[in-house]
Order: C-alpha cells, then sequence, then structure tokens
C-alpha cells in the first residue's frame, strides 16, 4: 500500500501539487493522467524518492518511502532515461542493473542473477536481443529492457513515466498487455499515460493530475465529459485505433 | 651500476605511472570528466608551491590541497547552483595564479618550473617509486572490486543511485584515487602531460574495441608499450621522457583512428 497524505510540492513560488491525499492498494493497475504541467512526473519522482519532499508524508507499506526505499527493490520504468548510445553495455548487462545492488565488493553476477535476468528478459519479449550492443536497439526494444530491468528485483511495485511515448502505435498496446500480465502476477502498477483510449482496457483505478487530485475506481466512469470538466480545455480525448 | 640502477628505476616508473593512468582512462573517458585529470593536475601546481614556501613535505600537502580543492568545488557548485565545470576551471586558472605568485614571492628561484610542467622521469627517487607502485597497486585493486559499481555508475549515475548501487560511496573513492594518481605521478609524468595519459590510451582502444574489460586492458598495455617506447626513444633522440610517452600514445591514437575507419 502507498499512502501519501497532505503533500504539497512547489517549485519557488509556483505550486506544482496541493494537498494530495491517495491511497494506492495492492494490486492496482492504477493510471495517472493529467495535462502538460500537472505534477504527474513530480508525483511520482517524489514517491520514488528522486526529489526531496518539501511538505507532507509519504508511506509505503507504512513505512517512511524513503527508509522503505533503502531497503526494498522498487521497478521504476524512467520517461527518458540518459545514457550514451556508443556506451559499451549490451542489452543483458542493463538488466543485470537491477540486481546490482545485491553485488559485494569483487563479487560478479552469479548463475542466478544471470538467470533471474534471463526470465525477465523473456517476460518482456527482449531475451533476443541480450547480447545486442544498447546502441544498436530501436525504441521500442530499449523500452522492454528498461522494463526487465524494473522487474528483475521482484519489487511487488512498478512506477512507469509515459511508457507508450517512445513505442510505436503498434507497439503500445501490446505494451500494455504486458503490464497487465505483470500486474496479474500480483505486481502494482502506477503509470503516468497521455494514451486515455489504452488505459481504459487495462487500469483499475484512474488518478486525475491538475496540481490537485481527483481519482475514480472504476475507469469506466471516466468519460470525455468527466475529463473534461476535471481539466477544462487544456486536454483532448484521442481515440486511437490500433 | 649506478646509471643501470637509475635508468632501470626511471623507466619502471615512466610504466607504473602510465598503467595507473591508463587503467582510470575508460571511465574518465565513458564518464566524459577528462577535465577533471587537468584540473587536479593544475591544482597539484599550487599545492607544490605551498609545500614549497612552508617547507612542508610536498606529496601529503599537495594532496590534501587537491583533495579539499575538489571538495570545496563541489560544494560551491551546489551551495550557489554554479556550473560545476565553469566552477572547476576557475579554481584551475586561479589555482596555477597562487602557484605561480607563491613561487615568485619565495626565496625558492632554482625551483624548476619546467620539470613540474613536463615531469622528468629521470627525477624520480626510490621513495617516488615505491609510491607510485603502491598506486599502481591501489588503482588496479580498486577497479576489480569495483568494477560493476563503476560500470553502473559511468552509465547513468542517477539511475543507479535509485537502484540502490553504492555510487556515491564508489565514486568519492574514484576521484580521491584520481586526484592521488595524478599528484603521486605528477613528477614523472609532468602538470601538462599527466592528463593526456588520463585520455589517450582510451580514446586508442575505444576507436578499435567496445568491450569494457578488453578497452581496460588494452589500455593498459598500449600506455606500457607507449611508455617502454617513449624511453626508449628519449633515451635514443635525448628527449624528454614524458613528452616521447605522449607523442608515442597520440601516434597509436591516429592509427587507432585510421583502423576505425576502415572498419
Amino acid at each position: 500500500m502507498i499512502s501519501i497524505s497532505e503533500l504539497n510540492y512547489r517549485i519557488g513560488e509556483h505550486a506544482i501539487l496541493q494537498d494530495i491525499n491517495l491511497d494506492i492498494a495492492e494490486g492496482e493497475f492504477a493510471a495517472i493522467i493529467g495535462p502538460n504541467g500537472a505534477g504527474k512526473s513530480t508525483l511520482i519522482k517524489l514517491i520514488l524518492g528522486l526529489i526531496p519532499l518539501q511538505d507532507g508524508k509519504i508511506e509505503i507499506d507504512g513505512q517512511p518511502h524513503l527508509s522503505w526505499l533503502k531497503h526494498n527493490p522498487m521497478g521504476y520504468l524512467p520517461q527518458d532515461e540518459k545514457f550514451d548510445r556508443r556506451f559499451p553495455a549490451t542489452a543483458k548487462d542493463i538488466v543485470l542493473m537491477g540486481l546490482a545492488a545485491e553485488l559485494r565488493p569483487a563479487q560478479r553476477f552469479n548463475a542466478n542473477q544471470k538467470e533471474r535476468a534471463r526470465e525477465a528478459m523473456e517476460q518482456t519479449g527482449c531475451w533476443e536481443q541480450a547480447r545486442k550492443p544498447i546502441g544498436a536497439l530501436s525504441g521500442g526494444e530499449m523500452q522492454r529492457v528498461l522494463l526487465a530491468r524494473a522487474i528483475v528485483g521482484g519489487s511487488k511495485y512498478l512506477f512507469l513515466d509515459e511508457p507508450e511515448a517512445s513505442v510505436d502505435q503498434a507497439g503500445v498496446k501490446n505494451f500494455f498487455v504486458l503490464l497487465k500480465e505483470l500486474n496479474q502476477q500480483g505486481r502494482t502498477i502506477i503509470t503516468i499515460s497521455h494514451d486515455l483510449h489504452t488505459l481504459t482496457s487495462f487500469c483499475s483505478f484512474l488518478i486525475c493530475l491538475n496540481k490537485t487530485l481527483h481519482c475514480h475506481d472504476k475507469t469506466e466512469l471516466i468519460n470525455a465529459d468527466t475529463i473534461h470538466d476535471f481539466f477544462g480545455e487544456t486536454t483532448k480525448i484521442v481515440h486511437k485505433s490500433y | 651500476m649506478f646509471s643501470f640502477n637509475f635508468l632501470v628505476r626511471a623507466l619502471v616508473a615512466a610504466v607504473l605511472s602510465s598503467f595507473s593512468l591508463a587503467i582510470f582512462s575508460p571511465f574518465v573517458s565513458l564518464r566524459r570528466i577528462s577535465y577533471l585529470g587537468e584540473a587536479f593536475s593544475h591544482m597539484a601546481f599550487a599545492g607544490i608551491a605551498i609545500a614549497l614556501v612552508t617547507g612542508l613535505n610536498g606529496r601529503p600537502v599537495t594532496l590534501i590541497f587537491v583533495i579539499v580543492l575538489a571538495y570545496l568545488i563541489g560544494w560551491l557548485s551546489k551551495r550557489y547552483k554554479l556550473e560545476e565545470t565553469n566552477t572547476i576551471t576557475i579554481f584551475l586558472s586561479v589555482s596555477m595564479a597562487f602557484a605561480i605568485i607563491l613561487i615568485s614571492l619565495s626565496s625558492a628561484y632554482a625551483f624548476d618550473l619546467s620539470s613540474y610542467l613536463f615531469g622528468n622521469v629521470l627525477l624520480v627517487n626510490s621513495g617516488d617509486l615505491i609510491w607510485v607502485g603502491i598506486m599502481a597497486v591501489l588503482s588496479l585493486a580498486f577497479i576489480i572490486i569495483f568494477y560493476h559499481q563503476l560500470f553502473y555508475l559511468s552509465y547513468n549515475a542517477e539511475m543507479a543511485q535509485f537502484l540502490r548501487i553504492p555510487v556515491t560511496f564508489v565514486n568519492h573513492i574514484f576521484l580521491i584515487l584520481l586526484a592521488t594518481n595524478i599528484v603521486i605521478n605528477l613528477k614523472a609524468a609532468g602538470i601538462i602531460l599527466v592528463s593526456a595519459q588520463l585520455i589517450l590510451p582510451a580514446a586508442t582502444i575505444f576507436n578499435l574495441v567496445r568491450h569494457l574489460p578488453t578497452v581496460i586492458a588494452l589500455s593498459a598495455v598500449l600506455a606500457v608499450v607507449a611508455a617502454v617506447g617513449g624511453f626508449a626513444l628519449s633515451w635514443w633522440l635525448n628527449i624528454p621522457t614524458g613528452a616521447s610517452i605522449v607523442m608515442l600514445e597520440f601516434v597509436f591514437f591516429l592509427i587507432s583512428l585510421a583502423l576505425r575507419k576502415r572498419a
């Protein structure tokens, strides 16, 4: 369970998040939607401890979030991971990064860890690319490699920041099918997305954010009028067909 | 006999010094922090000047000065939200200015500036050789022990930290060892040439190979070959050793560029 209470976040005088109170139960497939600048990435980064908390409280499984994050693996697929395409790493090296915290000094990855990396890569459909240099991977392939890294540590939570951004249209639905599988295996999924049409088929919990919060337990409750009322003119519903 | 020992000592110093710097070079190159080598070596010059004026032991004073300055740069950049590369460049120039003023004000007019700028492997004594040897062993041990942490630190430090890889600790040790390597190898390699030896081996090998353990091993081999070759050239042509080593490494770099083009 992830509990957020009385969370506020500002940059200078500018309020990014205001009075956020939110509980995400285990097993949810939650999606955070909202216009640009709504504070979606900030909310995720605050939960993940990537930016410091200013005001309010975040707890994961009843523990302060930073303390939980210090002792537990957390799955995270960033929107735009910064890396040099010429960096001498293979896809498998990047997946193993999700297990590197388990290594003591002078230790190398053992057979069990390599097997876990293989399983994660098979599950996300990128095992065939295991030996490829990262510079030779397409956007969609790299996305699956990063997803494998996010799940290889066995975290029960998986955060994704606009995972559809670097995947082509046809790939988005397959990617969400994969996320649904991971959700059905017991992982709690929290994803930022703009693709409302796809989300409605997969998510169980919709978090509408525009500095303040508005939640729906069932995505069916959300229709174009609700979104329009909540976000105003800044959001358009785009229906895609795959 | 004296001459033979003196030559062997100088050759061993050149080889060990080049080796220590070369095994750091792939990480310096991947992390794009080659400017740090230059900055540390110039800051070390100010440390040497302080030691000279105060009469204190040069090496520890220089080392402490460089490490304190490195952390001061980090703190200032964070505290006042300054661009770190700008802060480093400011301190690099100020260190040189400070050193030149100190030396000119002191009575050490016999100070041989050129031997510090370009290094002189022939000035290396037995004590220096022990330090250069210790640094070579420490550097190699560090890279073997913390290989994976260094690998992921170089890939993406922020993500590595999020994934609970102890990159902050490893980065501190990396920077301290880098500074120590530069200070220890300054006498043999020189302020200006030390940074070249910290870039050229990896820049050359990366033109040919992209597998990191191979790059580290071949960078070390290349640096040792360049050290021995440069030493022989300097003896044969009667030119400074440090400069010969760097020129030879540059020739290897050009060859690697030509081979890369063909590949």
